[in-house]
Order: C-alpha cells, then structure tokens, then sequence
C-alpha cells in the first residue's frame, strides 16, 4: 500500500462533448507529461469521444470507466493499489457536483491541477439552466477553456460569468488549435478605493463585501458610506451591531447574511431587520465577534433608510 | 365546468421544447393558451411571436436545479388562471428536472380547475445513447413518465440509429406514442393528434380488427348461404373473433422502397409461408423522404405514395399468422 505517499491528481471537469477526453488524449500523447509514469485514468463520463491508448507516448497507463456508484473511498484506493499507480487522472461526469468527488477520494490523493472545459456554443445556455452545477465547476478550477470560441461570441460575457464564482482562476478561449486567446481582461472595482470616501452603490455591495474579506487590508482606515441591514441581540455589548446583506451567488438556494461587526456609540438604538445607512472608517483588527482579526466598521453616523432594491445583494 | 388543460413539455437542454411549443402554437393549438416557462433556452419565445398568437407567457423564478420547483409554483398556476382564463396552460419546466417531480407538483397545487392531458418529452434521436449513459436518474425519468416522446433531429439519421434511439426509448417506456419523422415534414396537427394518441398503434390495430371482422362476417354470410353444415361451426367462430384472428402491430422508423412493399405484400398472399392474411395496412417512410401508404386485402394489394406520418406503422391482420415469416418481409 502506498500509503502516505502523495498521489497527484489531474481533474478534469465540464459537461459531455466539451473537449475533456480529447485534451487527455493529447496529453498522454506528449512525452513530456507522460513519460512512464504509472497513470490511472478514470473515466465518469462515456463521451462521443474514446481514448486511444495505441497513441499515448507511455504504455504505463492505465483506464477504468466508473459510474457514480464508484465515488467511493475503498474502492478509488483499491484501484490505486491494483494498479500500482503514481498519479490519476479524472476526467469528471458533468452533471454531478464536485463535493461527491472530493468526499470520496483517499485522503493523499491531491489534486494538482483542475480544468474546466467549456463548449462556447452551449454554456451561456446551460450556465442559465444549470448554474448550480456550472458554478461548483468554475469555483475550483484553476483554468477555464473556452473552446470552439468565435467572434460571435463576447469574451467578456464569458469572464464576467467565471469572475463571480472564482477571481483566480486563468481563463483562456480557444478559437482554432492553434489560435488560443489568454484572458488578459482587468477586473477593475466599480467604485474608487482612493476616494476621500467610498460610497458603495447598493448593486456593489456583493462585490464589495467579497474584495474586502479577500484583501482586508486594501480597506484599512478608508472612510466608507454604505447601506445594509442590521442584526443584533443580547449576547452584543450595547456598542456593537453586526450590519450586512444577505448575498445571493449562485440562486436562492445558497442565500447568506454577509455581515460585518460595527463599533457605534448609540448601537442599542437599532434592531434586527432595520435599513440602514452607515458613515464608518474601517479598522482591521483582532475582534471577537470574528473570533481572528477582521475588519470592523468603526461607525460615526448610522441613520434608518429605505431597504435596497432588491434587497437580495448579487454579483 | 370545462377544466383547463395542462400539458407538460420536458426533455433536455437543447433537444428543442422550444422549437416544437412554437410549432405546435403556430399549426396546432387553437384555444387560448398560457404558456409557463422555468427554462431559458436558447430560442427565446420571443415576445413579438407571442403577441401575435395571442399566447401569454409566464416565466418563473429561475432555472438552476436547486429551485426547479420552489413554492411560488402553486402561485404562479393560480394567477395564470385567473389573470388570463386559458384553455390550457402548457408548462415548460427545467430541462434538468424529472418530469414526474413536475406532474406531481401540478397535482399538489390542488387546483380544481385543472387537468393533466399530456406529458411530452423531446429527446434529441442523435444524443439519445450518450445522454442516457451519463445522465441517469432524470434523464431517465422524463422517458419513463412521458405520455408521447418526440424525437427531434432525426433528419439525416440512419436507420439503425434510430432504431438504437427508439429501442432506447421502448425499454423505458412501452406506452409512450412515438413520432420519429422529421418535423419539417409533419404540421403541428399531426404532432399533436400523436401526442393526444388520437392516432396510436393500438387504435389502429382495432379499426382493422374491425373492419377484417366485418370483412369475414359478410364471407361467411356468403359462404352461410352455400354451407349449410357449416353453419354451427362459423357461429362460434363469429363470437370469439379474438380466438381466431391474431395480428402485428409495430412502430418503424425504418424506410422502404415501394417496389420493397409491393414485394411484401406480393408475398403475403403466400398462406403456406405467412398464414391466412385478412388485412394489412401502414404507412412508412421511403428512401426517398415520399411516405408510402399501402393497403392489402387478398388479391388486391394497393400501394401509393402520401402525407408523411409521425412515425411509421405496420398492422397485418390474419389467422394463424406465421408472425417470424411476415417480420422479415418487412424487416421487422
């Protein structure tokens, strides 16, 4: 048993007939990436495409087509063990969500790089029909391929659409083998950061609640005016409320309060469920109600207001 | 009160529900219609269309699978029917969902005024064998639940493939009408007397049942007036008509030439090989996209060519039929 040694993971997601097998397919054809290593390919998905293992640059591969029942912990390290391997590939059944996957794989098989593939034709329609399943793709993978691309097609649809799930992930849009565009597109913030205050739009407030959780410390000591609801209950000191919106990113199925602490003298004054519209300077520090350091809104003003329309805050 | 129908359009994303509503609004349906959508697709009903029909559409919340059927579902059905009065409402839900989670849903609403009439699926003939491979449950479901399955891009197809599809389908459902004929080629009337089964197999069968019965009762009549001692035996015979007469029934996609039929039926006449053949009908499609329309009664085959069918139909009618003999005639 290989236990402890670390099993890389190649995983390659995206529904049927977006160009996964055939991108496996050359890899296994390159003798840079495939140079003997002992490699188990599975496959959870029967495409239109089959590989052809007479072309792969090693012969030490070796494929094993699984149905859902196979997500499965013994019976993926079995299969490793048989086989003797180094590392997988995983070549994913797009209609499942990836949680099924990562639950069931032996605990040192690591994934080292995930892919999504995407036909250009069909994902704006199946993005719209299927977000749930879409959205869980994009959210890990590292890289998007946005393949048969034409100049019908906006790319700033398409990265505005993997933008909300993942700001990492690199994007790339193939329009022939051999012409591939590499997202080079900025992801400018909507409001200034170098204003004497920010005012943050009631359509930015998603967006800005995620920049400011990813990178606290862009936000240290800026003067900010935005509008929120307000939480608050007993167990918070008379100065304290926590002041949010519930934030919607994929449907309403996965709805949550993004909430903030706030530091204000009147707190008491203010009760769950209230609109209102806050004056404050960020603080960046260590804070309880985080229990790790954060950032808090240290409040001058707060003031009832209008609820935000709608009062649901999207990307 | 006159119930308002509600008919139920699943399938997949992209096997064109869309394409076939709008068909059948423009050639079909003739009463006031409602048209509930929890899908976007990538032919939008688009609103000029609608106006022009007349239809009012209704779009629900969104479509991801999550909140396929959320509360508002039983909501949207009231105000539908108050708002507008249809006729019928005809619901196009999330190509991700299982059809019987829909029908089940229109059932819970528990709205009096209602009547589920049809449960139709689209399935893409060319996607059929990959989709039900990987999809599983859902895919499945929608097959197994419909009322009618309509194939859609089967221009083109070989026959074996649609064979393979229609066999695919068969296994999930033996009930379902069936129309595998290019939609080009049928008016939403046609599509729609298939989805109602209006114009089944079944019934088919029984007209010529009938009318084979009938043509036999009038040849013993005759016989009746020259065979005296017979007499008692053709009386049973009248009464267990099911006792005597057997028959094949079967849905083809499969295409002919018209020299193939007129050979077929030349050979039916064959009692040593194919049993006593009293009657057969069909119509099929031909090599050359002509429907073939032929008629059979002993000594008078006729053949023609006419309107195309939503799917093929073969029926013979006899005693004693030797079934494996009169398959391969027509390469059943």
């Amino acid at each position: 048993m290989m236990n402890g040694l670390e099993i890389p993971v190649y995983l390659f997601t995206g529904f049927l007939g977006s160009g996964k097998t055939t991108f496996i397919q050359e890899l296994l054809e390159g003798s840079d990436f495939n140079a003997g290593e002992r490699t188990l390919v599975l496959l959870f998905e029967e495409g239109e495409v089959e590989l052809k293992p007479d072309a792969f640059a090693s012969p030490e591969v070796f494929i094993e087509k699984l149905g859902k029942e196979d997500l499965d912990h013994n019976k993926l390290a079995d299969l490793a063990e048989e086989y003797m391997i180094e590392r997988v590939i995983i070549e994913y059944n797009g209609m499942w969500m990836l949680e099924d996957l990562f639950t069931s794989t032996p605990e040192n098989w690591v994934i080292y790089q995930e892919m999504l593939f995407a036909d250009a034709g069909t994902f704006m329609m199946y993005n719209t029909n299927m977000r749930q399943l879409t959205f869980n793709k994009m959210q890990t993978a590292e890289l998007v391929v946005f393949n048969r691309f034409t100049e019908d097609y906006d790319r700033m649809d398409f990265h505005k659409l993997v933008r909300v799930a993942n700001r990492r992930s690199d994007i790339c849009y193939e329009y022939a083998p051999d012409n591939v565009y590499f997202d080079d597109i900025p992801d400018p913030l909507p409001y200034d950061m170098e204003a004497p205050i920010i005012t943050i739009k009631d359509e930015w407030f998603a967006e800005w609640y995620r920049d400011l959780t990813e990178n606290q410390d862009n936000y240290d000591g800026k003067k900010i005016k935005v509008k929120g609801l307000v939480a608050r209950d007993n167990t918070l000191p008379d100065t304290y409320l926590v002041f949010g919106r519930h934030v919607m990113t994929c449907c309403v199925e996965d709805i949550q309060f993004a909430g903030l602490a706030c530091v204000y003298s009147k707190a008491t004054q203010f009760k769950t469920g209230d609109w209102v519209a806050v004056d404050a300077t960020i603080k960046v520090m260590e804070e309880e109600i985080y229990g790790e350091e954060g950032p808090v809104l240290i409040c001058s003003k707060i003031r009832k207001c209008e609820p935000a329309d709608p009062e649901v805050a999207t990307f | 009160m006159t119930k308002v129908k509600v008919d139920i359009f699943s399938g997949f994303l992209g096997a064109g529900k869309t394409t076939l509503i709008r068909k059948l609004i423009k050639e079909a349906y003739d009463e006031k219609l409602v048209l509930i959508e929890n899908e976007f697709g990538e032919i939008g009903i688009d609103g000029g269309f609608l106006k022009d029909t007349g239809v009012q559409i209704n779009e629900m919340n969104s479509g991801c699978i999550c909140c396929t059927l959320v509360g508002d579902f039983k909501t949207a059905l009231r105000q539908v029917i108050d708002q507008y009065k249809p006729e019928r409402i005809l619901i196009e839900p999330s190509g991700v969902g299982k059809l019987s989670d829909v029908i089940i849903a229109v059932q819970d609403a528990g709205i009096e005024e209602l009547e589920l009439n049809g449960f139709t699926t689209v399935v893409d003939a060319k996607l059929c064998k990959m989709y039900m491979a990987n999809f599983g449950e859902f895919y499945e479901n929608q097959i197994e639940h419909a009322s009618s399955v309509i194939l859609s891009h089967t221009k083109g197809l070989s026959d074996d493939k649609l064979k393979e599809c229609v066999d695919i389908i068969r296994k999930h459902n033996d009930h379902a009408s069936i129309v595998t004929t290019d939609w080009d080629e049928l008016t939403g009337r046609q599509i729609l007397e298939t989805m109602e089964q209006k114009k089944t197999l079944s019934a088919e069968l029984d007209r010529l049942r009938e009318e084979a019965y009938e043509h036999e009762h009038e040849h013993h009549h005759h016989d009746h007036e020259h065979e005296h001692h017979h007499e008692h035996e053709h009386e049973h015979g009248h009464h267990h008509a099911d006792e005597v007469f057997s028959d094949i029934g079967e849905e083809t996609a499969n295409k002919y030439t018209v020299e193939q039929i007129e050979t077929a039926l030349q050979a039916l006449q064959d009692e040593e090989k194919c049993g006593q053949i009293l009657r057969a009908k069909g119509i099929v499609e031909g090599t050359d996209g002509q429907w073939i329309h032929f008629d059979y009664i002993p000594g008078e085959p006729e053949v023609r060519t006419g309107e195309a069918e939503t799917t093929g139909m073969i029926c013979v009618i006899g005693v004693d039929i030797k079934e494996d003999a009169v398959r391969r005639l027509f390469n059943l």
